[in-house]
């Protein structure tokens, strides 16, 4: 009972600080805070790969990129596109990537998987930098319309506005972040787990191993799909160097690996941790990159279970000496 | 009646002939003991049952059905389970998971997406109940990888019969125990294969002859023999072959 | 001769020059996954590294031979210590670990590089001799593409003497099919594996300088040699030297060919010849382990 209790406090405190914190750190920080969430939730669909099945996606640029170019091509060329379609949109192509690779994914893992990711995010970073007339090349896609959240007859709300776009893209990624938690507590997540410790157990315990591993490709690549979605409506403006590039596969490989990939948590932790360190670093240095790769290089070897992890260590080492004294 | 049959098998790794010609025959609900050197190719028999690799030539038939190069998890839906030599548990998901593992596959809850597994209380009962009847239940949230051997061992044969199999293959389930553990295992199999047909390849020749009610013997990809225990040790050219060396 | 021969005569001369300078890439990368069954993915940023260092030697030189005796030495020095230092300190991690680390290694050296250099791209001048054309039976060739061939194959060579006919080449070799057995043997195996990723990069190191008056000088030189010396060596087949030999020559090939007659493809083809090859053969063609 207490506990359940102390579970709703924790949630209400949570949404009632999100509700608050664009009314108190202002336009800038609101956007700080949109591209933190939007990239939290693009680094839990990769630690679904990384940390629950196993597997190394060295090329997950391309689930976020088709999801956020299908999004602002389809509002760019069709009228009128309504918001929700939009997301929707975006995850249905990372989605649909996802089920046209997976035959071949699924087949390998280890290093080979890895680099297969990487050929595929490749190919089509490179063929989406030479089909300019669709893609619109280095300069991108932008300058779309960005729809109204529209329920007729009873609200209209302008999504242009960086505070109301705020509520939006927050209350959309939460949703999604609690659908892929609970996804990872069923049974089916459970097995997924089961495939990253012993494949070949599974498949002895009468599991189907390419169709659990399929499964669990296309529900990443489709949030993936999603997050990108939201980043298009966020940017106004998909370039193929934003979306699609080896920085933005590296990105949530780094953000993952740094928060912690043995929870579910820890990406979310690892993008925030990578957006402050960004912040600070820039009224510093010019040097982003720079910094990013020593923090990098640091936490792997000296925290390589992430901060989530040494946070845990922390916790079980200053309770036992509590027990002891 | 035969619950497996193997006619003709041959397998071969890239030229080198391991089995040639077996014959095995296991009757329903027997125990069937397979013993032979190192390297007789006991294990790659498993394999070639239990859809590892397809054989070479030949078929396997499991409860009259033809199953030659099934997959895995095909002969598991149909009954067959099997545990490993070299142990091959989930290593970082505690002994509770890894036996809830084999229970959801037995309930065939396979792409469950709407329920917390964790909120099953049958499936939770049950796990638990496997745990207390393999005295594991102390070790319930403990990481598979940090079980001592003899209880890591333990759960090996343990998951191989979770999803309650009609035919067990027991791969040396007691290989690299004490006398004592070999013992406990003992006892354990017996209890959890009541009224199943299993089939255990294994070296200690008393647990051979205290379990089995038949005894295949492979030697240099071939059966040299096969008959009840009394046949068998009486028999020369097992001795000559096997027996001698071992019981030195 | 008709000029259309000659053109494709020139084009597989060009694609010959671009698949050895491959070859000198790939073969220190499959050599290191070899060994440590990691794929180094800072493994171009020391053919980029050492084109800057090139560029270094000559502003103060003035002389391309002698930056092409230090600059490779240097870079080949920076891979030994980041074996050292940083490698073998997550070896006992595991493969992730250490997969991971030679992306933030990668990111470091060229983020340096961009403070050191700055991100313009330098231009060096090719050596007095080679910069002309030569003419072969009627038809005109630039001499420093002969030269990188040549030289290449200067390489190749006493990389071969090594391996082939010395002791230490003889436990590299062993070291690369089966590390495991070389330590049971007795031998200092951290040392051989920081020897091999010294001379690894050392390779690139070479390549960087000779492709250097090719490409200029810029932080994203080694952006398109390093993705297709990873197709090398998947496809080649992990860790196998043989095989990196056949498919650099191949695409070297395939990429200048590719130029030609679907000039917006020819990157495609890389990526696409390696979905292919590894969706019938996942080790490669010349592999045989994970
Ligand atoms: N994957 C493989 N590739 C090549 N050869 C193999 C492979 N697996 C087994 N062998 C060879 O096949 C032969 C039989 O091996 P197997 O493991 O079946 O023997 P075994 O009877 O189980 O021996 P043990 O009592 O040691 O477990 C051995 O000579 C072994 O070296
Ligand atoms: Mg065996």
């Amino acid at each position: 009972m207490r506990n359940n209790l102390s579970r709703w406090i924790y949630w209400v405190v949570g949404l009632v600080i999100l509700a608050i914190y664009p009314q108190v750190v202002g336009i800038y920080y609101t956007n700080v805070f949109v591209g933190f969430a939007i990239f939290g939730l693009y680094a839990v669909t990769l630690n679904l790969l990384l940390g629950y099945m196993g597997v190394l996606s060295f090329g997950h640029a391309m689930f976020f990129g088709a999801g956020a170019y299908s999004t602002a091509l389809a509002l760019t060329h069709i009228q009128g596109f309504p918001l929700l379609p939009a997301l929707l949109v975006g995850g249905l192509a990372g989605a649909m990537l996802a089920l046209i690779l997976c035959p071949l994914l699924v087949r390998v893992s280890g290093t080979a998987f890895a680099m297969l990711t990487l050929a595929f995010g490749q190919l089509i970073f490179v063929i989406a930098l030479k089909y300019r007339e669709v893609t619109g090349g280095e300069d991108g896609v932008g300058g779309y319309p960005i729809p109204s959240f529209n329920i007729p007859g009873v609200v209209s709300i302008d999504m242009t506005d960086q505070i109301n776009f705020y509520y939006f893209a927050v209350t959309v990624i939460i949703v999604c972040l609690w659908l892929l938690w609970f996804y990872t507590k069923t049974p089916f997540g459970s097995l997924v787990v089961g495939v990253r410790d012993n494949a070949m157990r599974i498949d002895y315990l009468g599991f189907k191993l390419p169709q659990t591993k399929a499964v669990n490709l296309i529900v990443s690549g489709c949030f993936a799909g999603i997050a990108g979605a939201i980043y298009a409506l966020f940017q106004n403006l998909v370039s193929t160097l934003g979306v699609l590039d080896i920085g933005t596969s590296f990105a949530p490989i780094l953000m993952a690996y740094i928060g912690g990939l043995g929870s579910f948590f820890g990406p979310i932790v690892g993008s925030a941790i990578l957006h402050l360190l960004e912040d600070v670093t820039f009224r510093i240095t010019e040097q982003i990159e720079l910094v990013n790769g020593l923090v990098f290089i640091l936490v792997v070897l000296f925290a390589p279970m992430g901060i989530v992890g040494l946070l845990r260590q922390a916790k079980a080492k200053w309770f036992h000496k509590e027990k002891v004294s | 009646m035969n619950i497996l049959e193997t006619e003709g098998l041959y397998h071969d790794f890239s030229g080198l002939l391991v089995l040639f010609d077996v014959n095995l025959e296991v009757k329903e609900g027997e125990r069937h003991a397979i013993i032979g050197p190192n390297g007789a190719g006991k294990t790659t028999l498993f394999n070639v049952i239990t859809g590892t690799y397809s054989p070479s030539r030949g078929r396997v038939t499991f409860k009259g059905k033809e199953v030659t190069g099934w997959k895995p998890h095909n002969l598991t839906r149909v009954g067959m389970g099997r545990s490993f030599q070299i142990t091959s548990t989930f290593s970082r998901l505690t002994t509770f998971q890894n036996i809830r593992m084999g229970i959801l596959s037995k309930r065939r809850i396979r792409f469950n997406l709407f329920r917390k597994v964790d909120k099953m209380q049958n499936i939770t009962e049950e796990t638990d109940d496997v745990l207390k009847r393999i005295n594991l239940d102390g070790e319930r949230d403990l990481p598979a990888s940090m079980l001592s051997y003899g209880k890591h061992r333990s759960l090996e044969i343990s998951m191989a019969l979770a999803t309650d199999p009609d035919l067990v293959m027991l791969d040396e389930p007691t290989a690299g125990m004490s006398r004592d553990e070999t013992h406990h295992a003992v006892e354990l199999i017996r209890r959890l294969t009541e009224g199943k047909t299993v089939v255990i390849i294994e070296h200690d020749m008393d647990v051979v002859f205290s379990l089995a009610d038949r005894i295949t013997v492979l030697h240099l990809g071939h059966i040299l023999a096969s008959g009840p225990p009394g046949e068998i040790r009486e028999s020369q050219a097992v001795k000559d072959a096997y027996l001698g060396e071992t019981e030195v | 001769m008709s000029p259309t021969t000659a053109m494709y005569v020139a084009q597989a001369i060009h694609g010959l020059a671009y698949g050895m300078l491959l070859f000198l890439v790939a073969s220190g990368l499959t050599m290191i996954f070899g060994m440590m069954g990691i794929l180094n993915l800072a493994h171009a940023s020391f053919f980029m590294l050492s084109g800057y260092f090139c560029y270094t030697v000559i502003t103060v030189t003035g002389n391309f031979w002698l930056a092409l005796l230090i600059a490779p030495v240097a870079a080949g020095i920076c891979g030994l210590l980041v074996e050292r230092f940083l490698l073998r300190k997550v070896h006992a991690q595991g493969h992730l670990a250490e997969l991971l680390l030679t992306v933030g290694i990668m990111l470091v050296i060229l983020e340096a590089v961009k403070v050191g250099w700055g991100t313009e791209s330098m231009m060096i001048k090719m050596p007095n001799g080679l910069d002309g054309l030569i003419s072969v039976a009627n038809m005109t060739y630039p001499i420093y593409r002969l030269f990188v061939i040549g030289l290449s194959l200067v390489v190749l060579g006493i990389m071969a003497l090594i391996l082939y006919k010395t002791r230490l080449g003889m436990i590299v070799r062993a070291a690369v099919s089966d590390a495991d057995m070389v330590s049971a043997l007795g031998i200092n195996t951290p040392l051989v594996f920081m020897l091999v990723f010294g001379f690894g990069t050392w390779l690139a190191g070479v390549a960087g300088v000779v492709a250097a008056p090719l490409l200029t000088v810029f932080p994203g030189m080694a952006d398109q040699i390093g993705m297709d010396a990873f197709v090398v060596v998947v496809v080649g087949g992990f860790g196998s030297l043989i095989g990196a030999f056949f498919v650099a020559l191949f695409l070297g090939e395939l990429n200048a060919y590719g130029i030609q007659f679907i000039p917006r493809l020819a990157p495609v083809l890389m990526f696409a010849f390696m979905a292919i090859v590894l969706a019938f053969k996942p080790m490669g063609f010349f592999g045989e382990r994970e």
